[in-house]
């Protein structure tokens, strides 16, 4: 399963996985409360924080690029619509802040295990367990889901390779019926198969 | 319990690279399609919970959106509303769906995808995303008008697919249409 994990041995990925969402939340929030009127300063100082994060030894800048071209469509859309409704300079402020809070906030998933944050997302439900949320079973829900993705991927690629064979062109709908019953009879067997095991 | 976790799997998948691409390359693709089936299959409650599941993996670092996209940063960015509203889309299109616990016909199905799988998710997401780009609420609304088309498309589909569903495999829906629902771990024989 390819992840956006990214094997290192930053600053940031020695961090405990809870203190370092917190510390990334925070400088989120920073960010997006730079105020309108502080002009260029509210492109430069995301820019900074931004660079700042990035500029720790282990992760680079190169990494800060490929993330911005990963998110090229959010910023042209952001980019597009503020230039056409605000005029130049607030948008490039404006598409410069959601640039550096998507680039902040993809550092957690760039620098802890998904396993890790699961466990993480499983603690942090704890205090929920009051309001009737099993965190067990919620943490054990989300895994299964996680197992389920190269199967169901599989299954996909077996449904699209069946109807290229037999010459159909690739349609939507023709496709989403018979995958879906694949999936749903998986899910059927995954059901028996944890009800056998006592998860009910 | 695994319906809920093979659903959203179907989500992640049909957001897969190589899905569609319609309109010249703009990363268009089926995943909103997979909200709409989990409402409309899973029902409300089940439905909205498989998309939570869904967020959390995306949440936990999964790169299962449309394009690759995940991390926490997905809901802390202009998207982040779409992810809410996905979640309560799921519910809504559940519940005007299986209203009254009859078996879904075109009208209501079709009825249920606009209203959750379009207005609900752009009822969440519009504002958020004004207040994460600043753009005024009424421009935003104007920007997003482009994505409308698509998502009429896929409600369409989504009408179509659950009218296939219901006559091919009825067991999916696990539920007894005449006399109310069955419970979910009975053997799924849903007669018409």
């Amino acid at each position: 399963m390819i992840t956006l994990y990214r094997p290192g041995d930053s600053l940031w990925h020695r961090l405990p996985t809870g203190r370092k969402a917190a510390l990334l939340a925070a400088l989120v929030l920073g960010i997006s409360l730079v105020p309108v009127s502080w002009a260029w300063w509210g492109a430069l100082i995301p820019a900074a924080v931004c660079l700042g994060c990035y500029a720790v030894p282990g992760i680079g800048v190169t990494r800060l690029l490929a993330q911005a071209w990963a998110a090229r469509w959010i910023i042209l859309v952001t980019l597009a619509g503020q230039l056409l409704f605000l005029g130049p300079q607030p948008a490039v402020v404006n598409t410069a802040r959601v640039v550096a809070i998507i680039a902040v906030a993809t550092l957690l998933a760039l620098t802890t295990q998904v396993t890790e944050l699961l466990d993480a997302i499983e603690r942090g439900l704890a205090p929920l367990a009051r309001l009737g949320v099993d965190p067990r079973r919620a943490g054990l829900l989300l895994t299964v889901t996680l197992t389920t993705l190269p199967v169901l991927a599989r299954a996909a690629g077996h449904v699209r390779e069946a109807q290229r064979a037999r010459g159909a062109r690739p349609r939507l709908r023709l496709f989403v019926v018979p995958f879906l019953v694949v999936a749903l009879k998986h899910a059927d067997e995954l059901g028996e198969a944890l009800t056998a095991r006592g998860v009910r | 319990m695994a319906r809920v976790g093979v659903f959203a799997g179907i989500t992640a998948a049909l957001g897969l690279p190589g899905g569609f691409t319609v309109l010249g390359g703009v990363p268009i693709t089926a995943q909103t399609l997979g909200v709409m089936l989990a409402g409309a299959i899973l029902g409300p409650r089940l439905g909205a919970l498989s998309m939570t599941v869904f967020m959390g993996l995306v949440a936990a670092g999964l790169p299962l959106l449309a394009g690759g996209r995940g991390g926490a940063a997905v809901f802390v960015g202009p998207s982040g509303g779409y992810a809410i509203g996905w979640i309560a889309g799921a519910f809504v299109i559940g519940a005007i769906v299986h209203a009254g616990g009859r078996k879904p016909v075109w009208w209501r199905t079709l009825l249920g995808m606009l209203v959750g799988g379009i207005v609900v998710v752009y009822a969440f997401g519009i504002p958020v995303q004004s207040a994460v780009t600043h753009l005024p609420l009424g421009q935003t609304v104007l920007a997003s008008l482009v994505f409308v088309p698509g998502d009429l498309v896929k409600a369409v589909v989504a009408v179509l697919v659950v009218g296939t569903l219901v006559r091919a495999y009825p067991r999916a829906f696990r539920r007894e249409w005449v006399s109310g629902r069955l419970p979910a771990a009975e053997t799924g024989g849903a007669h018409r």
